[in-house]
């Protein structure tokens, strides 16, 4: 009898259970799986939206390999990635190892470094085009009174990516500090003082102990950093004129066309949605082969408390 | 216990189907027909003060026709027409919509738009209105109806013009003499012209002339030197010509001498069309809804017809922004929706109370040339200009894949006005790209 209840209250348990999933179960089947599936199989077919698709086999992967923009947005990412995840991982743990004393008005520090991270793209793009607008921008005036030559900033193909870089680094670098500060506060207090007695200095202290204590945070971090590289759409559309001309964005002359822009500039712009579908999958499939090498690597420097 | 675990189900099922339900939200028609009315779903894009006006409009339309039930979805430009291409291919579109002049045609090449020849040439006399025939595809099928009329002139500060001691630009104007002109309304920021020896391109506080992508850029210029983009069929490049040349070469030359704006100066702008509203360039080539900014901006200004070509041909840009029935929806409201349309163009109070809103040019003709229209009171004053330029007004060579062609056409001539590719080479690699593109489409 008392089994039987028993069994009756694990049944009624484990329907209580998927009541209280059902939202995620839900939420995941018609936005990720169907989603997942439906562009899968858009990338194998030539669809424009506002007709159904036709099947056209490998086509979009063919065009794909022979499209020189692909391969100059594919370019343009890593080259974002290879400045920007380095940059912003670099400058948050020093910011956090700084930020992780005890100094006056440290959360008001904080705080500040946290601001860009909660502003929109937008505001932002106000902010930066302050600095860098080349007819009343600080910067250029900054350069013409050195007695330099005024730059195009944005508008050049050279500087646009650094500069996009630079921009979103300043935004986001307050956010992987936080991550770094939970990081360094889990760190053991008694490790430093054993080291301490044995006398070592700061700088050792820091390579020695810090280092590989928050490894498996820095490890989160550069996964992080490289996904959300590789997912860099807002920042480009907003800061190269996507919202006067959709198609626009990622100038000039396709400098700063990122992958994520291209796709949607050939999905929604042109209505290649079966072309951009491709790209997708591609994306997809590059970012999931970088992750497991990732994966694979952080064997040799990651440690992990047992 | 058995209640509890019935209640559990109940529950677990009715939250499921509500994020279901509001997970495909908006997909549903409200097709449930009340007695004998016809619901139709009226789209359109809008700001604020053109919103209230439409609802007015509709709910005035629904006192004439009982038997009609409109229920309207608006949105601002750019979310409108996104969430159109998707709600068409959801089946769940609107029965008639408003469509910026230039996507007509990818809405009736792509199947979403209902041939209208029958109804247009049934019940509407064709010669009383604006840019109805420029809604008609190289067959001579009509896929829309006007709704109201974008068409470029030239827009001049007549205080600049003064202050230079410059006459005010005419009706004779060749593209030449507009650039004489802006030779001396270019003014660094020491306030010397572009003619002084001594005047710095780099620091231009004044431009000669606000030049702005196609429709307000090279488009009138193309054409009106004898060349274009597109030949009568819309599947063909014709980029590669002298004419081309000629007037590309005249474009670069103004761009290179800081008297007209290049892409790159437009971007240190808040906005692409901000230079002339803010006092910060002599002229424009504009559509009639630029009015509304240089009114707000009080600036002292009028509008004259876009300058001649070096042959005298003239070109100006149209835009007939049209209502476009929905292919698939059921007969009897496409029926309903041609009444909307047929209300729209037809009735005197609802083209008189659009236009005030001043945003168009009135479709129906009569309207248009009446005082209403002509005579508001606030400048321009020569608002003529934009009535005789239908004359020699023509289409900006939209087609099924203009928005594309025309991106990879931009790409190459961009860079022909930075002066970063010669203009022989960037009209041979438009020519190239752009066939493409409709090669892609037409050739498939």
């Amino acid at each position: 009898m008392e089994t039987v209840k028993k069994h009756a209250q694990k049944k009624s348990e484990g329907r209580w259970g998927l009541l209280m999933v059902s939202p995620y179960i839900v939420h995941f089947v018609v936005f990720v799986a169907v989603t997942f599936l439906a562009s899968l199989y858009f990338s194998f077919s030539d669809y424009d939206i506002l007709n159904p698709p036709q099947w056209v086999g490998l086509a979009n992967y063919e065009k794909l390999v022979h499209d020189p923009v692909f391969w100059k947005a594919l370019w343009n990412t890593v080259y974002f990635a290879v400045l920007f995840v380095p940059a912003q991982t670099f400058l948050a743990l020093v910011l956090a190892v700084a930020l992780n004393q005890k100094l006056m008005g440290l959360k008001l520090i904080r705080l500040a470094h946290f601001l860009p991270v909660i502003s929109s793209w937008t505001v932002i793009y106000y902010v930066a085009d302050a600095i860098f607008n080349p007819r009343f921008g600080m910067a250029n005036s900054l350069l013409m009174r050195l007695g330099l030559e005024p730059q195009k900033w944005l508008q050049d193909e050279w500087l646009v990516i650094p500069i996009l870089v630079l921009v979103a680094v300043w935004k986001g670098v307050g956010y992987i500090m936080v991550i770094f500060l939970a990081g360094l506060q889990n760190v053991p207090q008694e490790l430093y003082e054993a080291a301490d007695m044995d006398g070592a200095g700061a700088v050792r202290k820091f390579f020695h102990i810090t280092m590989p204590m928050i490894s498996g945070t820095t490890f989160l971090v550069l996964i992080l950093s490289t996904i959300s590289t590789f997912q860099a759409f807002e920042q480009i559309y907003v800061m190269t004129g996507g919202s006067v001309d959709a198609t626009a964005a990622g100038g000039p002359n396709n400098a700063s066309l990122l992958l994520m822009v291209y796709l949607y500039r050939e999905g929604f712009s042109f209505l290649h949605m079966g072309y951009a579908s491709a790209i997708a999958w591609v994306l997809f499939i590059m970012l999931f082969a970088f992750t497991l090498i990732q994966v694979k690597l952080q064997k040799r420097w990651v440690y992990y408390e047992k | 216990m058995r209640k509890h675990r019935i209640v559990t189900w109940l529950a677990a099922v009715g939250l499921s189907g509500a994020l279901l339900v509001s997970g495909c939200s908006g997909s549903r028609d409200a097709a449930g027909n009340t007695g004998e009315k016809v619901s139709l779903k009226l789209g359109y894009y809008s700001s604020g003060s053109s919103d209230a006006k439409m609802q007015e409009l509709v709910k005035r339309f629904m006192d004439k026709h009982p038997g009609i039930e409109v229920t309207t979805e608006s949105a601002p430009y750019g979310k409108f027409f996104q969430k159109l291409d998707t709600q068409i291919a959801a089946g769940s579109a609107p029965d008639v919509w408003l469509s910026d002049g230039v996507y007509v045609a990818k809405f009736a090449e792509r199947g979403a738009a209902k041939d209208l020849t029958d109804w247009v040439s049934k019940d509407l006399n064709t010669d009383d209105y604006y840019g109805l025939e420029f809604n008609k595809d190289a067959n001579g099928r009509y896929w829309g109806v006007p709704q109201g009329v974008q068409i470029a002139v030239l827009f001049y500060n007549k205080e600049m013009f003064d202050k230079a001691g410059q006459p005010y630009p005419n009706e004779n104007w060749t593209w030449d003499d507009l650039k004489q002109a802006a030779e001396v309304l270019t003014l660094d920021s020491s306030g010397r012209n572009a003619r002084d020896p001594a005047f710095d391109g780099k620091a231009v506080n004044q431009f000669g002339l606000a030049f702005f992508s196609i429709t307000e850029g090279w488009m009138s210029v193309f054409k009106s030197y004898g060349g274009g983009v597109l030949d009568e069929t819309m599947q063909k490049s014709v980029i590669q010509s002298p004419e081309n040349k000629r007037a590309l070469e005249w474009i670069v030359d103004g761009m290179k001498r800081n008297l007209f704006t290049d892409p790159s100066d437009l971007k240190s702008f808040k906005s692409p069309v901000a230079p002339f509203p803010s006092r910060q360039a002599a002229m424009r080539i504009g559509i009639y809804a630029r009015v509304l900014a240089a009114n707000e901006a009080g600036l002292n200004y009028d509008v004259t017809l876009l300058p001649k070509g070096p042959d005298g041909k003239r070109f100006a840009p149209i835009i007939a922004n049209s209502w476009v029935i929905n292919s698939k929806t059921s007969d009897a409201k496409a029926q309903a929706a041609w009444e909307w349309i047929k209300y729209w163009v037809t009735d005197d109070e609802v083209q008189k109370e659009w236009a005030r809103l001043g945003e168009a040019v009135p479709v129906k003709k009569s309207v248009a040339n009446s005082p209403l229209f002509l005579e508001t009171g606030t400048p321009p004053q020569n608002k003529q200009a934009f009535l005789d330029s239908f004359a020699f007004a023509g289409r900006l060579d939209d087609n099924a894949v203009w928005e594309e062609w025309l991106s990879k056409f931009n790409d190459s001539i961009n860079r022909a006005f930075l002066g970063e590719m010669p203009v022989e080479e960037a009209l041979a690699k438009a020519d190239r790209d752009v066939q493409q593109v409709l090669d892609a489409f037409y050739q498939k």
